[in-house]
């Protein structure tokens, strides 16, 4: 492939794969759809013949929905704090991959989005979750965290979305114009009629910083709102105070292994090596490395304070954890979140394009064994060993679980053909701007 | 026979000279269009006058704010539980989540809204068959308004300064 020298390439070059189905592209939508089909026949089993389908057993009623619903929005922490955080911090490498990390932010929000819906059994009564006056005087009740986090996810969803379309806007517009006919008018739609005008632009970046900044904090607040639907309840093994940064460096942790997942395939694929290359990955691997040693800290703390506070359901829990029935999700946790990511503290290892795949996958493994090693274990293991059990999911929670991958990967497919998943205006910011100095100075 | 006058630049630099020389001639009825932003532009053009979206933001953060606290306050007065431990009906910290919530929602929504207002979108009446699609590949444009009689004479000004192509165009204001 040519190197980007000017404008024109960058428009080339991004725009080149799209609306193009490749068979390879086709194969992977046909085969996600499949399983897709598969999760939302398990949902429709659960919805006839109701929530004891799922393995929930007394008093163990959070499970794998609520565990997936967490690894979720955990996954959705890493699009926003490239795209925002990263832009507040004028970080270069952030340029290339954001779009796509973004896109993935969202559709992992609108994944986890659907884990509360399914969850709560009788999906018809969800509404019950948002507050609204009605006819019983009953109203949510806000000092819940279940209420925080329903603003709190809400509101992320929101905010994200819209600061992900503003980017897109510009970008369509390019999409418009280097087609015709149903595709440029469908396109101008789209893109709100965009001219890229020296006024549009002036109000563009002003509102594009705005919501960089409004962004940021919630990208902290999100997954500390969601800790707090475990760390304000009085569970052995939830009720600690260092959740919020232990879930944000958890959830960012996972999140910049997703994207590396994503983003290795999607470069070779559209043969965007030069705008997504081992430099970006280089850095979502440090991050992952920071925010692994964090997380691993976390882990070592959680059971020094469970063993130093002599509070024997506290410490009977983490005994639990790692000898007890879930010892097996405990290892596979502390292997992938903690063992297998110290291999990129080696720089050849972390340029290698496939061991940050493997690495990464392993760390998605480990992040989700993390929120069900904390969510079951605790729950099967509370104050009264006469209500001591052992809960394991069903082929139906297994089902929606396979289901849910198929979601996000099918918004994820249909997203990298029909939009620009390289930031292109973005692009030329980063480029050095066609000046006629420059020529004469060559003459 | 449209009044416009279209400068079509390659360069960044050409183009700002070009900006300055109308300006500078005493044309301030134009549209510059540009395939990225660049603040050099907004500086040529608005010297350095920020843009008024922030006043959206502010007023969407403070509605909804003191919107979030409300709800949350007036929903618990009306269910007024006094639990054991005396905590208080309204209470900040447990107010504190939804709060902050509302405050970024709605000053996003505000941005949005502001961003929309002031650039003047959707703008059904885009001409697409007239939108020249060079603006948002690589080539920068530079549209005089109203030009009239003077249509030679801004032409050879912006030809000086350095335009690949000099049109006539039926661009709208934007």
């Amino acid at each position: 492939m040519q190197a980007a020298q000017t404008y024109a390439d960058v428009n080339r070059d991004v725009l080149r794969p799209l609306f193009k189905p490749t068979p390879l592209w086709a194969g992977a939508l046909a085969l996600d759809l499949v399983v897709l089909a598969f999760g939302g026949y398990c949902w429709a089993h659960q919805l006839e013949w109701g929530l004891g389908v799922a393995g929930y057993t007394p008093p163990v009623f959070w499970g794998v929905y609520i565990t997936t619903f967490v690894f979720w929005v955990g996954i959705g922490h890493a699009g926003t704090l490239i795209s925002a955080i990263l832009f507040l911090f004028r970080a270069r490498w952030r340029t290339g991959i954001y779009r796509a990390s973004e896109a993935m932010t969202i559709f992992a929000v609108l994944t986890a989005a659907l884990f509360p819906i399914i969850h709560v059994g009788r999906a018809w009564y969800v509404f019950f979750l948002f507050p609204y006056p009605n006819q019983r005087e009953l109203w949510p009740n806000f000092k819940s965290p279940l209420v925080w986090d329903v603003f709190a996810i809400n509101t992320y969803l929101i905010t994200s979305t819209v600061f992900f379309i503003i980017g897109l806007i510009p970008d369509i517009a390019a999409v418009r114009d280097g087609s015709t006919g149903l595709i440029r008018k469908v396109y101008n739609l789209l893109c709100l009629g965009w001219r890229g005008t020296d006024n549009q632009w002036r109000h563009y970046m002003a509102a594009y910083g705005f919501f960089a900044a409004l962004c940021t904090p919630l990208v902290l607040s999100v997954h500390s709102v969601v800790s707090w639907d475990f760390a304000m309840a009085q569970t052995a093994g939830w009720h600690s105070t260092i959740f919020p940064p232990y879930f944000v460096a958890g959830a960012i942790f996972s999140g910049c292994a997703m994207v590396i997942t994503l983003l290795v395939p999607l470069s070779k694929i559209f043969e965007w090596e030069e705008y997504i290359n081992v430099w970006h990955f280089e850095h979502l691997a440090k991050l992952c490395l920071l925010t692994g040693s964090v997380l691993t800290y976390a882990y070592g703390i959680e059971h020094f304070i469970a063993w130093y506070s002599d509070n024997p359901y506290e410490w009977g829990i983490f005994v639990d954890r790692a000898t007890g029935n879930y010892s097996w999700v405990f290892a596979t946790m502390v292997f992938c979140n903690c063992l297998a990511p110290l291999i990129w503290w080696s720089k050849k290892m972390r340029t290698n394009l496939y061991v940050l795949f493997g690495v990464s996958l392993l760390i998605n493994v480990g992040m989700w064994f993390e929120r069900y090693n904390i969510i079951a274990s605790s729950l099967a293991h509370q104050f009264d060993p006469g209500a001591w059990v052992y809960y394991q999911p069903t082929w139906v929670e297994m089902g929606i679980l396979a289901g849910s991958f198929a979601w996000f990967g099918m918004w994820f497919l249909l997203f990298v053909k029909l939009m620009p998943a390289v930031a292109i205006a973005e692009i030329k910011e980063a480029m050095r701007p066609p000046l006629k100095h420059d020529h004469v100075e060559a003459a | 026979m449209s009044d416009n006058v279209k400068g079509v630049f390659a360069h960044l630099d050409s183009l700002l000279t070009g900006i300055q020389r109308v300006r500078k001639a005493g044309y301030h009825d134009f549209t510059v269009t540009s395939p990225l932003p660049r603040h050099e532009i907004e500086e040529a053009i608005y010297d350095g006058i920020p843009s008024p979206v922030r006043w959206w933001t502010m007023t969407g953060g403070l509605i909804g704010g003191s919107g979030g606290f409300t709800l949350a306050s007036l929903s618990s007065a009306v269910w007024p539980m006094t639990l054991p431990g005396g905590k208080p009906v309204v209470s900040v910290p447990a107010f504190f989540v939804v709060t902050f919530e509302c405050t970024v929602l709605f000053a996003g929504l505000f941005t949005l809204l502001g961003l929309l207002f002031h650039c003047r979108l959707p703008s059904l009446n885009l001409d697409i068959e007239v939108q020249d699609p060079r603006f948002s590949l690589d080539r920068f444009g530079l549209i005089v308004h109203g030009a009239g009689a003077k249509r030679a004479e801004i032409a050879k000004l912006l030809h000086d300064a350095g335009a690949d192509e000099v049109a006539n165009a039926e661009a709208s204001h934007g």
